[in-house]
């Protein structure tokens, strides 16, 4: 059954997918929709993801969107990924859906809109709002000491004291990859105070090679030429 | 194992959690958290839930927070829990993660903001926030017709075309309800238009007799309180 995965390398959740497929060996065709020319918004892909957001996915008959829904129905549905993206142990599971719900309301809710708003508006021809990043910003500053004193508080080398790592790992730390559209200035005022937080970082790189670097080569590429300015 | 449930009735995903123990005959003690007096943010509740929110469960050595989460592994915890509640079959199970991520990030985002800044923030000591309710606004307005013309689309009596209750149905119809906090006028004006969601409203009350409105009870006292004024 074909798998298709709609989305943008310079979008955090559309990396987090594509990372998981390539990282279980799971097949898939990437199909990418130019956000900066609004083709998310278009009436021929509003019939994959009414919503008109990527990431989304069509396997079979299945039209899918909301990449935590995506991340869990492909670690459920192909046979051979690793128990630990998506462990079986209810105890286990029910702290990575906690732990990937905080990040909607709180560690992405302040990334995305933080390096939209005061940084890469422009490209989909929008003005840089500096209202809008200072209230995502109160987010994103709240969000980093959580994870460096509570989601990592154990001794694993990843979330929730797991030594290898989840579902979780993967979309949290593609998001904080986001600041790497910053300058490189900007992003350690943000980063440098929480060294638990860039290990895992590395971590997470680490487990995931080559497929983690491969993936996000885009993002590092327009992060060169905007910084460049 | 005993379960205990730290939540306040006028909590909309507090009142999920409880409706959905009963309704499942899921024995469990209810700690009322006095979010008026800011309980939530007292040390001794930060122990069960270092971010300071309700709900919070404490399950055996489990602690859990995320209304989500906690839904989720009520209903894969406990035997005897219906399979309609979250269904085995990973397409369905997929669609309701989608319906109930959403709703994080739309329904939910405008429905708690918006009556909280327009209406209840006094009951917290704090000061309505007309800016901030109207923000909300955007999001409430454009969620309800989503539910209406998408999640409602097909001929089901719940959402995603299902003729019985899952989680998401739980989790989305209680946030709705806190727009029973308003002047009757004003939750008319949000509600009149969409019909479906409406009948999908009652439909959801008629399937947890009597539970659901047993737990909704407060909610109903504190909106009567409030109308008088």
């Amino acid at each position: 059954m074909e798998l298709k995965v709609y989305g943008h390398r310079v979008s955090q959740p559309s990396r987090a997918i594509m990372i998981f497929c390539k990282a279980n060996n799971i097949e898939f065709e990437e199909v990418t929709i130019e956000l900066p020319k609004g083709q998310h918004k278009s009436p021929e892909f509003k019939e994959i993801n009414p919503m008109g957001q990527v990431p989304a996915i069509i396997h079979g008959e299945l039209k899918l969107f909301e990449s935590h829904a995506i991340l869990i129905y492909l670690a459920s549905a192909f046979t051979g990924v690793a128990d630990h993206w998506y462990p079986t142990d209810l105890v286990k599971r029910a702290k990575i859906h906690s732990v990937l719900d905080w990040h909607h309301s709180n560690l992405r809710r302040g990334t995305a809109a933080y390096v939209f708003n005061s940084r890469i508006a422009p490209v989909f021809g929008l003005p840089l709002n500096p209202q809008a990043a200072a209230e995502a910003e109160k987010f994103l500053i709240c969000s980093l000491p959580l994870i460096e004193s509570f989601w990592l508080q154990d001794s694993g080398r990843f979330l929730l004291g797991a030594n290898q790592p989840s579902i979780a790992d993967l979309s949290l730390v593609c998001e904080i990859m986001q600041l790497e559209l910053l300058d490189e200035d900007e992003r350690d005022r943000f980063l440098g105070p929480y060294k638990k937080v860039q290990q895992w970082i590395e971590n997470t790189k680490n487990a995931i090679k080559p497929h983690f670097d491969e993936v996000h080569d885009a993002l590092y590429q327009v992060s060169a030429t905007l910084r460049k300015k």
